[in-house]
């Protein structure tokens, strides 16, 4: 798909997509990526169920992930190219606000 | 004192999907838990009075039951109750914090927009239905009471749109709960 299409939609992207998406740098389940995310932000981001399956099934559906394989009706992904071009778009967008917010009180 | 309830209509009644689990909550706090959910439970269901419970009830709108939609459910600790036409219902016992299977605010508006887009399709059909319905009524050289009950049935269609219509209205300004 159009990168530009895909840029539009998901930048500046929600803190659950981004947070799904960092974790599936590596090949993970739903379930598993709901833990890693708690884990990341220290309890303070704990996805639901339905957040989570139609979060993946919406950035499957764009290509910023792909379905890897099926273990016990698990369905396993990882991030895919265009995935991790976006993540590091918004990464570099946060990093500009971060910068931006310096010296702020 | 009688301990099987029947409900008539529910969901039509609670139409915006967060009214229909606190409906689901409240009763199950007050020890009533239903039998089973199927097809016909958005018109009639039985629910048996048992030990009060505090539960949280999600309903949710798929479509088509992708095989890792139950199982994601399920990991997360879950009990699927069953489907009503697309809407899926289910519960999971808690003590302090009421968990939520949509956690954050974009995915609750999807939830809620999966359930405007569903009844947007039955709306669709009815208008349609009362269209091919009022066109005879109207044009065409029937007998005069022929035409009168083509006419009947377009307002009971017509009417059953405005219903769906405003359903739709509902659900839109509750999008984010």
């Amino acid at each position: 798909m159009n990168i530009e299409k895909i840029r539009k939609r998901f930048i500046p992207m929600s803190e659950t997509m981004l947070y799904i998406l960092l974790s599936l740098r590596e090949e993970q389940h739903g379930y598993r990526v709901m833990l890693h995310v708690k884990e990341l932000t220290n309890g303070r981001i704990i996805l639901g169920a339905g957040t989570t399956y139609q979060s993946l099934k919406k950035l499957e559906t764009e290509g910023l992930i792909r379905a890897t394989r099926e273990i016990d009706r698990k369905k396993l992904y990882v991030i895919t190219k265009i995935g991790e071009q976006i993540l590091t778009e918004e990464a570099n967008r946060i990093k500009e606000i971060y910068k931006n917010l310096e010296g702020l009180r | 004192m009688k301990n099987e309830k029947l409900f008539f209509f529910t969901a039509f009644k609670y139409v915006v999907p967060a009214d229909y689990e606190h409906w689901f909550e409240e009763l199950a706090a007050a020890g009533w838990h239903p039998v089973k959910i199927g097809q016909w439970s958005s018109v009639v269901m039985r629910f048996v009075k048992t030990e009060p419970k505090k539960y949280r009830y999600v309903v949710d709108m798929q479509p088509t039951l992708k095989m890792d939609y139950k199982q994601t459910y399920e990991e997360f600790g879950w009990e699927y109750l069953g489907q009503m036409a697309s809407a899926q219902v289910w519960r999971q016992p808690y003590s302090v914090e009421r968990p939520e299977s949509f956690s954050d605010a974009p995915s609750r508006e999807a939830r809620n927009k999966r359930f405007m887009l569903a009844v947007s399709v039955s709306l669709t059909l009815f208008l349609l239905a009362t269209i091919a319905l009022a066109v005879p009524a109207i044009f065409s050289d029937l007998s005069s009471s022929d035409r009168l009950q083509l006419a009947i049935a377009a307002g009971l269609f017509f009417l059953i749109a405005v219903l769906l219509s405003a359903v739709m209205n509902k659900v839109k300004r509750n999008i984010g709960r």
